[in-house]
């Protein structure tokens, strides 16, 4: 009886069942966007920023919602073959104005799954450096390290060389320190192998190497290999280049300037001519 | 000098001098030791300041939440236990507030801090690097420089394994004062290449008293780890 009430037409072929079908499956449609949408903000909760994530989140539910609705669409018998071809008409109109942002919003999403950087890492990408600030759906702001905010079409950060400073937990670097051939290789050596081991963030594990790299033109070069965590290693690197450069000093040890040895053929002259203003002779 | 101590005043031990002087309805905090000094202005005058050990990864900054102990290796019978006392040193918090309400007001040390990599560049953790010796009974300390972590390691593989390092979370650190300060742990050792570990939440004897612990102040959402899975090796 109830049924048979259900089916009765009442607008055109549309009966009362067509409505409460399409109405139940308005609702579960409903229900799974935002299970989904729950489910994603979970999982993105560390990998994108906040206003992004909602974004994504929106469009996400939205096609969610479309497709629903339009699975519902057989129940008041529209003519789907009209429908593919004036949808298949908008959509070929609509794909050729929006492929670069179709394009950046694929790479987007390529760059939140595969994650070369993360808001805060410090990278280079194309002939950009600096601090990413935020990672969005169609492109990424770089806040350069002159403090310029920079906007990067997520497609050209695909396609382009990322270098992340920050990735790895720890990172070398190294310097090449000269000395006079009259100063003591060994005790330089010391030195700075002591200094190395009293600095916090010279990491214990690898490390740090000291040796003698060559006997170069005008100084003996000292290597020194450093390790030290990513989130710091730039203020080390400063602070112990200066710090080494002070020791050697204090302790006597040279560190020359470029310079060379002229040896004079017997019996050749040199003159020797003073320029006024001048510091010494020419 | 680990303790509770009402506005204001002024205490000083082993080189390390902390006063807290009112004046009006705020107060200025100062401590001074023989690595440093620090200022601070408190915006109260009354109730009490909290010193006491904290985990040892705040200085000279944080940089890591993992506390690596490296000593001489030992070696271990397949399928036995063994309890060693290793020494850590001893970073000092002072906190202000009640209960769960407290916050850092700050932080130091008379052990002079050394960092580490456990594991590889791209997939390891930074740690606080701790060089000690092993003991086979509680060895003295001084309360303000260092405490004893007791150590239990338990081989559960069928070989010969030997020990050298034992990487623990710092969120899960439960340090206890008295008349020492220390620290008990765990290690399970299941092959040369991995082992978990995990902190005792007990004190290791009667009458210490649990420090409050940095690491609730900051409400993190992050949970607490339990135990760390030590996956790059228990050795050199």
């Amino acid at each position: 009886m109830v049924f048979e009430s259900l089916s009765v037409p009442i607008l055109g072929e549309l009966t009362l069942l067509d409505l409460l079908v399409f109405g139940i499956a308005i609702i579960v449609v409903l229900v799974i966007s935002r299970i989904v949408g729950v489910y994603l903000k979970k999982a993105l909760s560390d990998r994108v920023d906040p206003t992004e994530r909602e974004k994504l989140i929106k469009v996400i539910q939205a096609a969610i919602i479309i497709i629903g609705v339009y699975a519902a669409f057989p129940r008041f018998d529209i003519n789907l073959a009209d429908m593919v071809v004036v949808g298949g008409t908008i959509g070929l109109v609509v794909a050729f104005a929006s492929q670069r942002i179709v394009s950046n919003l694929g790479s987007g999403l390529f760059l939140i799954a595969e994650r070369p950087m993360k808001p805060g890492d410090n990278v280079n990408i194309g002939s950009f450096s600096g601090t990413v600030d935020q990672i969005r759906v169609l492109s990424t702001i770089i806040k350069t390290y002159e403090g310029v905010y920079v906007r990067v079409p997520n497609e050209k950060i695909f396609t382009s060389e990322i270098t992340n400073y920050v990735a790895n937990v720890a990172r070398r670097f190294e310097y090449t320190i000269g000395i006079s051939y009259r100063s003591d290789a060994e005790a330089a050596l010391r030195i700075i192998r002591d200094l190395l081991s009293s600095h916090p963030f010279v990491l214990a594990h690898p490390a740090p190497s000291v040796f003698v790299d060559a006997l170069s033109d005008s100084s003996v070069s000292i290597r020194v290999f450093i390790w030290a965590p990513s989130r710091v290693w730039w203020s080390v690197r400063t602070e112990m280049l200066w710090t080494i450069k002070t020791a050697l000093e204090e302790a006597g040890i040279e560190i020359p300037y470029p310079q060379r040895v002229v040896t004079l053929a017997p019996g050749a002259k040199i003159e020797v001519s003073h320029v006024p203003g001048g510091e010494g002779p020419a | 000098m680990f303790g509770r101590y009402p506005i204001p005043f002024k205490v000083e031990e082993s080189g390390i001098r902390i006063s807290v002087e009112t004046s009006g309805t705020f107060s200025t905090y100062v401590r001074q030791t023989p690595t440093g000094r620090a200022e601070k202005k408190l915006g109260f005058a009354d109730g009490d300041l909290l010193v006491n050990p904290v985990e040892p990864v705040h200085l000279p900054q944080e940089v890591t939440g993992m506390v690596e102990f490296h000593f001489l290796p030992i070696a271990i019978r397949p399928l036995s236990e063994i309890r060693v006392h290793l020494l850590f040193p001893v970073e000092i918090g002072v906190f202000s507030g009640t209960e769960d309400t407290y916050a850092l007001v700050d932080v130091f040390s008379l052990a002079r801090p050394k960092y580490s990599l456990y594991g590889t560049p791209e997939r390891g953790v930074i740690t606080r690097h701790i060089e000690t010796e092993v003991y086979g009974d509680v060895p003295p300390t001084r309360p303000l420089h260092e405490g004893v972590f007791s150590l239990t390691i338990n081989n559960t593989s069928r070989d010969w394994v030997w020990v050298s390092r034992a990487v623990f979370e710092s969120s899960s650190l439960r340090i206890f004062w008295g008349t020492r300060v220390a620290m008990s742990g765990e290690m399970m050792v299941f092959s040369r290449q991995v082992g978990e570990t995990w902190v005792n939440k007990m004190p290791p004897e009667d009458g210490m008293t649990e420090a409050v612990r940095v690491y609730p102040t900051r409400k993190s959402l992050i949970p607490e780890k339990p135990s760390y899975l030590m996956e790059y090796g228990v050795g050199d």
